[in-house]
């Protein structure tokens, strides 16, 4: 049925495919076959897939390059396998993108600027109506913001003198030397470390003059904090975490762009939000997350819906936080639908309009207390 | 009976009532001849952990159970020394002002260390002559630190302890590891592994598990029951109900002495099956009785 040049070859092609297959991995697929013999392809097909597959996204392309190469040979079916993705699962692999850029000192978004003035007045000004030169520097500003979420008890235990808990090996251990004595403890805390955030931002047609700028505050955030869960909706839900993992913010935003199909759309929060709390949120909401939706709450959905994943979404995370950039406008209320079915299951209600109003998020963010409020 | 091919380990594994379908059984084999861990990936309930148990007795040895958690370290995993005993022996040696140099290095031998999952699944090939079955359960609930660690053990199954010494495994223990992909598991783990994804069982399949595992029940039953529970896979619920709420529905029906399913069982039952209160309302609202299908 097949040579060893196929079986390179076979796995040279699911490399391209973007499954993690190394290079002793043709050798494994022959192993295999002696194995399981050539009588059944169903076997063969079973055999070569757990040699080389590793998640379930996987399993439909390895059925398809399988189908290529050595679907001549099957006079049978096969069951080939419905891959158990994720309802909402909409991210593509992005055609193209070039190289992983050093986002270090890309062009003009790190040009510095001197005076306090200008960034005092630019603070102020609301994202909407920023001139392009201004973006850029509100941009520049964004990536220097220096932050930390305040910090969660891990698990976890490190050494510690005022510890809550005897720390026998090392007391022993020291008990050992030359002036080994029995009397001091040594004791153990748990560590400590940041509070995860999970990110979820609205980028419907009625966020359009604030979803660049609040991306962008999200890529500076998962920069600076190493990891960050972030998703986008507008009428669905698409994760775009892996697509903000490139360092250059330009060509990340531009991937997320691709990867998201109903940019600008309409909004049903309730709905993207049930995707998130049916399809991701027993994947992503560990380790007591504070979660952010940056949302302007205008909604086409079903207001009870909204209102029940919100509910929903308060239990699985440590505290839920609302950010809308209309807020920051004077005489604003929350009037709308949306914001009115979300507001009571909210712990803070923030304004995300300019750049001051992130910084306020950032220092609520730095302040969490460790109990749950 | 030690499996050597695809089918004998179907058979064996029927013997011991678990039906497994054609792939899973040629990725316990593989696994089984590559000498690679095996790493299950599914819903709760499909029956991931149970492969461990059975290919135990498959196997006839020993099942070593490692139940990782979030904070789960070295220390819990591998070893820890028996600090009680050894302060202890401290206080003996004093009392009796015996030989200092000596009592020392009793107080550090293998007699004061206690052997967690994974040293026991290093040191058992050795004292029983053949190797056990080391289940890694719910690999997803510990952190990247302890795959790390993990990643380092599974490649060489040795353990070095500073003050003894370096314990190597006369065989390698076959080693099942499973996840609920509550998170992603590092590929650099998975690369080294056999990976199979464990699906909800076919109808037809999911009526012989449950004659299988609950021999006395009426036939109808098991296919009313199976019906059902493809039924509310279907819908879309917060936590679709896994093989084992098929299990524990026919012998909760089974002490209630149903013989068949009706709109009364099932609403006196449901808890059985579904555990959360969003996903028993969306059932309801649709109406049991759309679960019971008559005409089987």
């Amino acid at each position: 049925m097949a040579g060893a040049e196929t079986l390179v070859e076979f796995t040279r092609e699911l490399r391209e495919e973007g499954l993690s297959v190394g290079s002793t991995t043709a050798a494994d697929l022959m192993t295999a076959l002696d194995q399981v013999g050539l009588a059944s392809a169903a076997d063969v097909h079973a055999a070569f897939r757990c040699l080389t597959v590793s998640s379930p996204w996987q399993l439909e392309v390895f059925d398809r390059v399988f189908m290529r190469f050595f679907g001549r040979y099957l006079t049978e079916g096969l069951a080939m396998t419905a891959p158990p993705q994720p309802r909402s699962w909409t991210i593509r692999r992005v055609q193209g993108g070039g190289v992983e850029g050093d986002g270090d000192d890309a062009g003009p978004e790190t040009e510095t600027f001197t005076g306090a003035s200008w960034a005092e007045r630019l603070s102020h000004k609301d994202f909407s109506e920023l001139t392009k030169i201004e973006q850029a520097q509100v941009r520049s500003l964004l990536a220097q913001m220096m932050w930390r979420p305040a910090p969660v008890k891990s698990r976890r235990r490190r050494p510690s003198v005022a510890g809550d808990r005897p720390d026998l090996r090392r007391s022993l251990r020291k008990c050992v030397g030359p002036e080994g004595d029995l009397v001091k403890l040594e004791g153990s805390e748990r560590r400590r470390r940041p509070r995860p955030i999970l990110f979820i931002a609205d980028v419907s047609g009625s966020m359009e003059r604030y979803t660049e700028m609040l991306l962008y505050f999200a890529h500076a955030a998962r920069a600076r904090l190493g990891r960050m869960e972030t998703f986008v909706f507008s009428t669905r839900l698409t994760r775009i975490t892996r697509q903000l993992m490139r360092r250059n913010p330009t060509e990340a935003l531009s991937q997320v762009s691709t990867s998201v199909e109903d940019w600008s759309g309409g909004t049903r929060i309730g709905e993207c939000l049930r995707s998130f709390n049916y399809d991701w949120s027993r994947r992503v909401t560990r380790g007591g997350p504070v979660a952010l939706i940056v949302s302007d709450g205008w909604d086409r959905g079903d207001p009870a819906m909204l209102s029940q994943q919100m509910e929903r979404l308060r239990r699985t995370v440590h505290r839920l936080v609302w950010v809308n950039p209309l807020a920051s406008r004077e005489g604003y209320s929350p009037e709308t639908r949306g914001m009115r079915a979300a507001l009571p299951h909210v712990d803070d209600f923030l304004a995300g309009g300019r750049l001051s109003d992130l910084a306020t998020l950032v220092s609520l963010l730095e302040s969490l207390p460790e109990r749950k409020k | 009976m030690i499996p050597r091919s695809v089918d004998e380990v179907t058979a064996a594994f029927a013997e011991h009532r678990y039906l497994t379908d054609r792939p899973l059984a040629v990725a316990i084999h593989l696994s089984r001849s590559l000498s690679r861990p095996l790493f299950l990936e599914g819903e709760a309930g499909v029956g991931k952990t149970e492969v461990a148990k059975v290919l135990a007795q498959v196997l006839e040895t020993e099942l070593i159970r490692l139940q990782c958690y979030e904070g789960l370290d070295a220390n819990h995993a591998l070893y820890e020394w028996d600090y009680a005993r050894q302060m202890l022996a401290i206080r003996l040696i004093e009392a009796g002002g015996g030989q200092a140099r000596a009592s020392v290095e009793s107080i550090m031998s293998r007699e004061y260390l206690l052997a967690r999952p994974l040293l026991q699944a290093v040191e058992f090939s050795s004292s029983e002559g053949r190797p056990a079955v080391l289940l890694i359960d719910e690999l997803d609930r510990a952190d990247e630190e302890f795959e790390a660690f993990l990643l380092e053990i599974l490649s060489d199954f040795q353990v070095t302890i500073p003050e003894i010494g370096v314990i190597r495994a006369a065989a390698p223990p076959v080693v099942v590891i499973t996840s609920n992909r509550t998170r992603e598991i590092h590929d650099a783990l998975k690369r080294r592994c056999i990976y199979h994804w464990l699906d909800f069982p076919d109808l037809d399949r999911e009526v012989e598990i449950v004659r299988a595992k609950v021999p006395d029940i009426d036939d109808r039953l098991a296919r009313q029951l199976a019906e059902a529970m493809s039924d509310l896979r279907s819908l879309e619920l917060f936590k679709p109900p896994g093989v084992a709420e098929t299990l524990d529905w026919a012998r909760a029906l089974g002490v209630l002495g149903a013989s068949q399913l009706t709109s009364e069982a099932v609403s006196d039952t449901l808890g059985v099956v579904l555990k959360y209160r969003e996903d028993v309302e969306a059932v309801t609202q649709r109406g049991v009785e759309s679960l019971v299908r008559t005409s089987s």
